[in-house]
């Protein structure tokens, strides 16, 4: 259905941002939110204890630590609303989204790709500077460098689309923003 | 796909055998910052469409050759395991493996003049 011939990307086997191809990422993205949230509420002092069976006291070495907390609000906090903000971009939109709404889905492949690949970073660093490794935080790290490849084909079709855009006599501008009458204008 | 699976496995190999061997503090380190890109790198690479990220551990790979020198590491059995680690990450890193799917000429498409996309778009 939603792979029918209008709906799949010139050059393309597929459409990309068929339901089939975005659930799985909403459903990793959801568990990342649900690890970062667990994490960020130990970090605000609300739990006393965090979940660890491989590292003993490394979870709580990290997440006390200074670099986890160098910012007003603590860095697990923060990873949970990057993890909402993939779940909710990678939602929004129908099945024809790489063309009707550009926007959306090169703000998910930013969120997922690029955001995605500095929050695994960040969680790297962690063992370098505290010597301690976080069962949960690498659970994380899994997850954000999952959702990674199945993300980037969408925000493909999209640039691409967006390169016709720029190619055609239709406003890039308005058509990046998902103006039908723009839209329509481009192939 | 098989050597995305190869170089994660390599990946995580550098990350936890500092631990498991005692390494010195030049070659944990590298271990745990090295290890954890080449699996990210590994894990993208496995999609169809982002199997050129594969190409992104070349570097990589490059770098565990040199890094035992350039650090200074004292343990021999981390400056087997880098270069090793290293020769095995570059060259599992050109296995392309097989793309079945067409993506409208790819990322490469994006900074091409005449891109397939566009061509196959001028077409319908």
């Amino acid at each position: 259905m939603s792979n029918k011939k209008e709906n799949i990307p010139p050059g393309w086997d597929y459409n990309p941002a068929t339901w089939s191809q975005r659930i799985p990422i909403v459903i990793l993205a959801i568990f990342g939110f649900l690890i970062a949230s667990y994490l960020a509420v130990y970090q605000l002092h609300i739990t006393n204890d965090v979940w660890d069976p491989f590292f003993g006291n490394g979870s709580i070495k990290i997440l006390e630590s200074k670099v986890s907390n160098v910012l007003p609000i603590p860095d697990a906090a923060l990873g949970a609303f990057g993890y909402l903000v993939d779940a909710v971009t990678g939602i929004i939109g129908g099945t024809q989204r790489w063309r009707k709404m550009p926007w959306i889905v090169i703000v998910f492949g930013l969120a997922v790709g690029p955001l995605g690949f500095v929050s695994v970073m960040l969680v790297v660093f962690q063992p370098v500077l505290f010597s301690a490794w976080c069962t949960l935080c690498l659970c994380s790290a899994v997850i954000s460098i999952m959702m990674i490849g199945p993300a980037m084909d969408e925000m493909l079709a999209s640039l691409q689309f967006m390169q016709r855009v720029r190619r055609s006599n239709a406003s890039t501008w308005k058509a990046f923003w998902g103006v039908k009458s723009e839209i329509q204008k481009v192939k | 796909m098989w050597g995305g699976i190869l170089n994660s496995i390599i990946g995580l190999w550098l990350m936890s055998a500092p631990g498991i061997f005692q390494y010195g503090s030049a070659a944990s380190n590298n271990g745990h910052i090295v290890g954890p890109v080449i699996v990210t790198f590994a894990v993208v690479s496995m999609w169809e469409a982002t199997r050129g990220v594969r190409k992104w551990n070349f570097p990589m790979g490059a770098w565990l050759l040199v890094a035992p020198w350039i650090l200074g590491y004292d343990s021999t059995l981390a400056i087997v395991s880098n270069m090793l680690s290293g020769v095995l990450v570059i060259f599992f890193a050109t296995i392309k493996g097989s793309i079945e799917q067409r993506y409208g000429g790819g990322w490469s498409s994006l900074w091409q003049k005449n891109p397939q996309h566009l061509k196959e778009a001028e077409k319908q």
